[in-house]
């Protein structure tokens, strides 16, 4: 029928019209990017509530994407679920570069990983432009312990499985899995406790002797192992926590295995490259910018700046080890 | 004694011109974010943190402490005026507070419930500055077993508040526990009624709730013909407590205190448990316990001591241990940290002045709180005067943007619509609605600190019979719900033993 | 000894107790599907099992109270108000993320003032403005936070 051929046509040439606008646009890109337009504001979203780590993080570093990107960046707090609300609504906005997001491992490793959690995004609707910091998972014994090294608290593991209490910060967290790691390499078990209030809870569970060992992030650790309340025997990174520089990392006491939680910043997949290299750069003075990195340093927080591609090797990585230990995490008996 | 001396030179740096608008300011903020429901003291404290980052470290932290106890008063006015409590634990004020509001007293009770807060508060301060070290170790010394046992105190006074109709208190309680369980559980980590919404799987936000159930069905509850109709303005003589009032308030602000000071100091505590559960011990234990519901000064003096009492002693274990004993408190302690500051035993070795500078200000925040609101009683009362009309539009603007700035989400919108017609329905069935909040406060903590004693003792319930505090405190619950029994036995022994 | 009157059990009471005793069977039903018993203890199911059987057990108590002694329900809804207010509320959050906080707020204001408060063009205009687009601008100016804009990109380019 002439009548519908018509329309058919009109479409066609509109859509291809369209892309042709959107690559002519592109074209100039490559050049002078248009990107950000004048007067739009890009929004960061932040998957958690204001006052916490990440929401610091982001508010520090975005007077400098400010600055570097000559527009408006809006923090914007959308907690809840331990990150997945914020989440989704990163993975949904348009990657057209207006719309990036804070986010942090382990959840937005884990939330995908549990079908039951129904998360509707994966680690493909992700675009990563850049890690900021890490805080790597430690393990602290009561100062009046018998174990004084990492191998005697494991042998005594070992024997003698699930004998002691080790504080995770809830069910499938950075913590939990760094539990089920070490099971799985060095086949030490311990009785995880979950502690769903946070790192805090945890803490105080510890120096009230309600359990025995204390799993946490070298930043949470710090000031008690100056205080002498207890006693970090390892620290699971490649390289010795420069805050914590007499502890040995697990890899030096012989076994291989490195967990902490990690933040950066993505976008939704599917950036435009010169959007996306705009970006990165940005963040990356951002991240790299010293009063930032002093800021962070304080909270406890080891800058470790990695690129976006690195970052995304990075994250990819971490998901396989999670995977490995997925099922070990998850049983509920 | 070093203690005195240093605390007086605290006080001097702490009355410099500037560290006393910095507290006042502190307090009137503090004030206003608690009349908001939505932004709770958490999202108080965070938000107004970069504005404190400019300041020298000790006028930050005390313009961001006294917006934090400033909070604790704040949510009372607007419960006690509008019946939609501005943060959780003035949740249970709404009850007789909104009452004493309905029959011309409003201004009484608003100020009896800034001096409770004063009096909760201070005796808390002093408390941090006599013993503060001790009281922190004591804090430590409730581990999750402790914490369930008192959960279960807690959950018994549930007896108490029961009023008329037993039966319908226990649906109330149930109703409350079933809400409470909606989000992931404690146990296997997996969502339990959210029916598929990402939205529910932190659970029910428990401010839209109580916004809902109380503020809304308020309004929703409006007849035209109703006698008890119009809430009055009260007159000049009203504003005021009268000497009845205040003797009554008395014992109730005691044992507020008491409850407010000990409860805080658990880490994990929140403010909310402290108000209910003086709210329970004043239908236990005092004088007027029947009138408690229909505006009794009682229900109004215990809670909000309790309040501010726990809100100032919840400060301890952060200056002594550098735990944050609560979200807000956490904040708080980003704060310290992003000034340089460490909380915790250092703080008073390496930063002495700074450290006793800021718990003076504590005694003078509490003061100036006291200014601050008492005089503004009836500048608040006032607002009732506002007609009708013009008062349920504003007020339903107030709960919508409360309830969307809890997690900057409409659904929490939604949800206090859903819990005002739950709670229209309630009001209709002659339902109460204290057992309901009772339980949803205290249900989670129960379900999560019975699960981590179970994990502790890995399966054997013997946990909590093998620890001196929790055998008594779950003793005294036991006691608790068992005394209505004992009360109709007492008679009768005292009527077989001829001796007496 | 006088006869009880034998009024009738209020037909909204019947409908409220059949309610929860519809809920507290569902929670029952689908409680045992969450699991009763974990090794360690309760399982995820076991307090809703609990509350679900409570609260049935309660209802049907309830409903033997209420046949022997009727009690006279509380007078009656003003239906009117109830649907107005709800019908406006949930409109509006439909729609606040959309059309954004100040356009939706300010409808449904002018709706509360004038329409159902009968209140003058000039103070419900005056009213409507201050709480909407003056409270979008308190809250973001004055204490950082941010009231929805709206969805919809025309709208939002002039500021909504």
């Amino acid at each position: 029928m002439p009548r519908t051929r018509i329309v058919a046509a009109f479409a066609a040439a509109a859509l291809i019209g369209l892309t042709g606008c959107g690559a002519n646009a592109g074209a100039a890109n490559n050049t002078g990017v248009d990107f950000p337009k004048k007067g739009k504001s890009i929004e960061l979203i932040v998957a958690f509530s204001s006052g916490g780590a990440v929401d610091t993080a982001a508010r520090l570093v975005q007077p400098i994407l400010e600055k570097e990107l000559g527009t408006n960046v809006e923090v914007i707090n959308k907690p809840g679920a331990g990150g997945q609300i914020g989440y989704t609504q990163l993975t949904s906005a348009k990657p057209d570069g207006y719309t990036i997001g804070a986010t942090g491992s382990p959840s937005v490793v884990v939330s995908p990983l549990d079908p039951a959690r129904g998360a509707k995004y994966t680690r493909a609707s992700f675009q990563p432009l850049g890690r900021q910091v890490i805080d790597p998972t430690v393990i602290a014994v009561q100062p009046d312990s018998p174990f004084k090294t990492l191998k005697d608290l494991l042998d005594a593991a070992k024997a003698n499985p699930k004998s002691m209490t080790a504080s995770t910060t809830g069910l499938q967290t950075g913590e939990h899995f760094a539990l089920a790691q070490l099971q799985e390499t060095t086949g030490a078990e311990f009785a995880p406790v979950h502690f769903s209030e946070g790192a805090s809870q945890a803490t105080t569970a510890f120096l009230g002797k309600h359990v025995d060992i204390l799993v946490a992030n070298v930043s949470d650790v710090t000031d008690l192992s100056k205080q002498g309340k207890a006693r970090v025997l390892g620290v699971m990174t490649a390289e010795r926590a420069p805050s914590l520089p007499d502890v040995p990392t697990f890899k030096e006491s012989g076994y291989e295995l490195e967990a902490g939680t990690v933040r950066g910043y993505s976008a939704p997949a599917g950036l435009p490259e010169a959007v996306a290299t705009k970006l990165e750069a940005a963040i990356q003075k951002a991240i790299e910018d010293p009063t930032v990195v002093k800021k962070m340093a304080d909270l406890g927080l080891q800058t470790s700046y990695l690129s976006g591609k690195d970052y995304g090797e990075f994250w990819a990585s971490q998901e396989e080890d999670f995977k490995k230990v997925l099922p070990l995490v998850q049983k509920t008996d | 004694m070093d203690t005195l001396n240093e605390l007086a030179n605290g006080f001097a740096s702490a009355l410099t011109w500037q560290n006393l608008i910095f507290a006042f300011l502190g307090c009137l903020l503090g004030t206003i974010i608690g009349v908001l429901p939505g932004i709770g003291p958490v999202a108080g404290v965070a938000l107004l943190i970069p504005l404190t980052m400019n300041l020298d470290a000790t006028g930050a932290i005390i313009m961001l402490c006294a917006i934090f106890y400033g909070t604790a008063y704040g949510g009372t006015i607007t419960s006690v005026l509008l019946n939609t409590p501005g943060e959780a634990a003035s949740a249970i004020t709404t009850i007789d507070g909104y009452a004493m509001t309905k029959i011309g007293k409003a201004g009484a009770a608003l100020t009896i419930a800034a001096v409770g807060s004063f009096v909760g508060g201070t005796i808390a301060t002093l408390g941090l500055v006599a013993a503060a070290k001790p009281l922190g170790e004591l804090g430590l010394l409730v581990g999750p077993p402790e914490f369930f046992a008192l959960m279960v105190v807690g959950i018994s006074l549930l007896v108490a508040l029961a009023g008329k109709s037993m039966v319908k208190a226990l649906i109330s309680g149930a109703l409350g526990l079933l809400i409470s369980m909606v989000g992931i559980d404690p146990v296997a980590g997996a969502p339990r009624f959210t029916f598929g919404s990402d939205n529910l799987l932190d659970g029910v936000s428990f401010v839209a709730v109580i916004v809902g159930v109380f503020g809304l069905s308020e309004i929703l509850s409006y007849r035209k013909d109703s006698k008890a109709a119009a809430v009055h303005a009260p007159g000049m003589r009203s504003l005021l407590p009268t000497g009845n009032e205040w003797r009554r308030s008395a014992p109730s602000m005691a044992r507020g205190t008491g409850i407010g000071f000990g409860l805080g100091l658990i880490p994990g505590m929140t403010g909310s448990v402290s108000s209910l559960l003086a709210y329970g011990a004043e239908k236990k234990f005092s004088k007027h316990r029947d009138q408690l519901g229909k505006g009794a000064i009682e229900g109004v003096a215990g809670p909000e001591t309790a309040n501010n009492a726990h809100a100032n002693a919840a400060l301890i274990p952060l200056f002594t241990l550098g735990i944050p004993a609560s979200p807000t408190i956490a904040v708080l302690m980003g704060a310290f940290l992003q000034q340089g500051l460490t909380p915790g035993p250092t703080l008073f070795t390496e930063h002495s002045e700074i450290a006793w500078a800021i718990i003076a200000s504590l005694f003078i925040g509490n003061v100036l709180l006291l200014l601050l609101n008492v005089p503004l009683v009836g500048l608040w009362t006032s607002i009732l005067r506002v007609p009708a009309s013009i008062l349920t539009a504003l007020i339903l603007l107030f709960m919508v943007i409360g309830a969307y700035t809890i997690n900057f989400n409409v659904f929490d919108v939604f949800v206090m619509i859903g819990f005002g017609l739950l709670g229209l329905a309630l009001r209709h069935l002659d339902i109460p609605l204290a057992p309901m909040v009772l339980t949803l406060v205290l249900g989670p903590l129960m379900e999560r600190s019975l699960r981590e004693s179970l994990e502790i003792s890995q399966g054997d319930f013997g946990i909590f019979l093998n620890r001196p505090i929790s055998v008594v405190l779950i003793g005294i619950g036991v006691l608790i719900v068992l005394s209505p029994l004992l009360k109709l036995r007492k008679p009768k022994a005292l009527n077989e033993d001829p001796e007496t | 000894m006088t006869k009880p009157q034998r009024t009738r059990v209020a037909p909204t009471v019947l409908a409220g107790i059949g309610a929860f005793v519809v809920v507290g069977v569902y929670v029952l039903v689908s409680s045992i599907g969450l699991g009763l018993w974990t090794s360690l203890g309760p399982g995820p199911g076991m307090f809703p099992f609990a509350m679900g059987g409570l609260l049935v057990a309660m209802s049907a108590l309830w409903l033997v109270q209420e046949l022997r002694e009727p009690s006279g329900t509380a007078s009656g809804v003003d239906r009117g108000l109830v649907l107005s207010v709800v019908i406006s509320l949930a409109l509006l959050a439909a729609v606040m993320d959309l059309i954004g906080f100040q356009l939706s707020m300010f409808i449904f204001l002018m709706y509360h003032l004038k329409i159902r408060g009968g209140r003058r063009w000039v103070s419900s205009l005056i009213i409507a403005v201050a709480g909407s687009f003056g409270a979008f601008y308190a809250f973001n100016y004055g204490l950082n936070v941010t009231l929805p804009t709206a969805g919809i990109s025309v709208l939002n380019s002039i500021g909504l």
